[in-house]
């Protein structure tokens, strides 16, 4: 959009004042349709759930009025704000495991050369082409008590069969093991795009000035790939906050989070005040996170740009 | 039960479940909203209210619209020359829209949706009346409706007037692995979903309600399904601190019996079906009748207010609740049906057994506990609650 922009008034500068109208019009008309998308599909949704969080629209007719009620409320020590950030905790793992997981792969595969990386790199996505919910039960069948896990366990003798390790499924264990894989691919992407366009003679010349291959790899390397680490970062981080499927599938009593909690809010409990007020909540925290990363985002480029 | 009849019934159980209900909550939430805040429903108390005189049933435009369960549709339900043919062959097919648990239903509707019967379950009725979205039944319209069991008729009515006829019914009961549970002193009793002998290999129902109420049951509170908010907070904590003991809170019907199939999970609250299946896979298990008696769900038809095929209506949900479709539902679907008037030589006696057709007051209190319509602040007290366990 911006660079758009910028050729638009490149260009209106050159023609003068109109062409400049014209050209106007022909970007207002481009970005007539994703704007009105954003606006009826994201911006009157999320107007919405604030009113329905401050009880100005309500799921039964009457008795709408502006309250800040179910607000104070959440704020006020409720369980839902230790689910949140209970989620926070459960996303940061989760995201530092799949960052640091994924940055060996991703460094092996830009590292490579010729079409071979290009190979394995579709080798590695390969697991998209299941469906997300499929590899979640799949899970189920490894970790049960008469998974494949346990049942190994059985056969070496090293557990008795009435012993399984049962907290292999149904725990914030199998939430952040079963994310972690499934984030992995993911993540690893950015992180190779930016190690892909590493300009390789930056690190011939580190090694003409002596320095071993970690320090070339701590000094040079990292540094330069940070943009990637932290955008993959970031993609994990952010939709593990409001995460529903996994800790439903395999999360059992103590793996719930947040998202879950939405979900039941306007689910089974009817409870649409309750429900925007996490929902809203929610959504203000990911964009100030959001804001927060994108500034670091441009700085860090900056600095090593 | 066939395989073909199991996997309909898991169609239809399915339905319930918290997975489907995503689709509602992750797509519909949003887009209802946004529709709802345009389309929202008059208060229209004085339509639940006033008595309509209903036109001749041939002056109606008859195009009638079922918002019904998957699975439960002509001709997937009977046949094509079935349960629900007798009204198919006179009328013509209904339009069906389906729901996938009754809170999608109620956010459908709620959002401007306008079907002429919908098929809920018993505990919501008192939601659908008090969005002010229906009417009640002409009972007189309705042939089948005086051998419909007293009990669930009952539990239909909302200040005398019958806004919900009653259909489909099951038990609620704990299933357990007889070979590893061995019930304190050797009496059932759903005090075994609390037994600390067991941890980890219970597994209790993903519901805003039931859990309360079976609180309610185990500590002799009179009415578990109306508590108070001081006995909601003791029923609250003592959820909270028995939780451990459990394995998963199950919400979907299929997950339960594998998991139970797979050993992860010994005790378990369940539906009849589950036995079945846990039977069928060679368990040696238990269908209790617990002291405090078995827990029954209830769903059936309510009526839209506005609708224009007021008698078209009351013949559909007649054929419905016809002794042939009773006898097809419990022996394809392994439900319960409300129609009494049924010869039971027509059924599997395994069935009957389960659900003691044979034995109406097995079936009524205190042997059996019907689920009740709540008002919706009532609900809302329970389901905060139970939220707060599963956060907690």
């Amino acid at each position: 959009m911006a660079v758009e922009a910028q050729e638009a008034a490149g260009q209106a500068a050159a023609t003068g004042p109109k062409r400049r109208s014209h050209t106007g019009l022909a970007t207002a008309g481009l970005l007539a349709l994703p704007t009105l998308w954003l606006v009826v599909f994201f911006l009157v949704p999320v107007v919405l759930i604030f009113l329905y969080s401050v009880n100005i629209f309500s799921l039964y007719p009457g008795g709408q009025y502006f309250t800040l009620d179910a607000w104070k409320d959440f704020l006020d020590g409720s369980p839902f704000l230790d689910l949140f950030w209970k989620s926070i905790r459960m996303a940061l793992i989760v995201s530092v495991i799949s960052v640091i997981a994924a940055y060996p792969i991703a460094y092996y595969l830009a590292l490579l050369s010729g079409d071979r990386k290009y190979t394995l790199l579709l080798l590695i996505l390969a697991p998209f082409l299941v469906s997300y919910f499929l590899r979640l039960l799949a899970w189920k069948v490894i970790l049960g008590d008469q998974g494949v896990i346990n049942s190994f366990l059985y056969w070496t003798g090293l557990r008795a069969q009435d012993d399984p390790l049962s907290w292999l499924l149904y725990s914030q264990f199998a939430v952040i093991l079963t994310l972690v894989y499934i984030y992995i691919p993911f993540v690893a992407l950015p992180i190779f795009a930016s190690l892909d366009s590493l300009d390789r003679r930056l690190l011939e010349a580190s090694a003409d000035l002596g320095a071993s291959r970690w320090q070339s790899f701590r000094k040079v390397t990292l540094p330069l790939s940070m943009p990637g680490v932290i955008a993959s970062f970031i993609f994990v981080f952010i939709p593990t906050i409001g995460e529903y499927f996994a800790p439903l599938l395999v999360g059992g009593v103590e793996g719930t989070m947040f998202g879950n909690a939405i979900a039941d809010q306007f689910g089974q409990s009817l409870n649409w005040l309750n429900g925007s007020v996490l929902s809203f909540f929610l959504l203000l925290v990911v964009a100030l996170l959001m804001a927060v990363f994108a500034r670091f985002l441009t700085v860090r480029r900056v600095a090593t740009g | 039960m066939s395989t073909e009849r199991d996997g309909e019934s898991r169609e239809r159980t399915l339905g319930r479940d918290t997975f489907l209900k995503l689709g509602a909550v992750t797509v519909g939430s949003g887009l209802l909203a946004a529709c709802g805040a345009e389309g929202a429903p008059e208060p229209a108390a004085q339509a639940t209210t006033e008595k309509k005189e209903a036109p001749p049933i041939d002056t109606e435009p008859g195009d009638l619209e079922v918002f019904e369960w998957a699975g439960y549709e002509y001709p997937t339900y009977g046949g094509k020359k079935g349960a629900l043919s007798p009204y198919v062959d006179t009328y013509g097919k209904p339009k069906y829209v389906f729901l996938t648990s009754d809170d999608q239903a109620i956010g459908k509707v709620r959002a401007g949706y306008r079907p002429d019967t919908v098929h809920p379950c018993v505990d919501y009725t008192g939601n659908w009346v008090e969005m002010g979205v229906v009417q009640p039944w002409d009972t007189s319209l309705i042939s089948n409706f005086k051998d419909l069991e007293p009990a669930l008729v009952k539990g239909g009515q909302i200040d005398g007037q019958q806004y919900f006829i009653p259909a489909d019914w099951g038990f609620s009961s704990p299933l357990y692995r007889s070979d590893k549970v061995e019930p304190e002193g050797g009496v059932d009793s759903w005090a075994l979903l609390f037994d600390d002998r067991y941890e980890g290999k219970i597994s209790w129902w993903e519901t805003p309600l039931e859990n309360f109420v079976i609180w309610g049951y185990v500590n002799g509170i009179e009415n578990p399904w109306d508590m108070t908010d001081e006995q909601l907070d003791e029923a609250k904590d003592f959820l909270i601190s028995k939780k451990h003991l459990c394995r998963n809170f199950w919400s979907s019907q299929t997950d339960f019996e594998a998991d139970f199939i797979a050993g992860n999970i010994w005790i378990g609250y369940s539906w009849g079906g589950s036995y079945m299946a846990a039977k069928k896979a060679g368990l040696e298990v238990v269908y209790s009748d617990p002291k405090e008696g078995r827990l029954g769900w209830n769903c059936g038809f309510v009526l839209i207010a506005d609708t224009d095929n007021f008698r078209h209506a009351h013949e559909y949900v007649d054929t419905w609740v016809s002794p042939e479709s009773a006898l097809w539902n419990i022996n394809n679907y392994a439900y319960g049906m409300s129609n009494t008037n049924l010869d039971l030589s027509k059924v599997d006696p395994d069935l009957v057994a389960v659900f003691h057709l044979d034995d109406p007051a097995a079936r009524e209190e205190p042997r059996a506990h019907y689920a009740r319509p709540l008002l919706a602040e009532r609900r809302a007290a329970y389901a905060q609650r139970w939220d707060e366990v599963k956060a907690a």
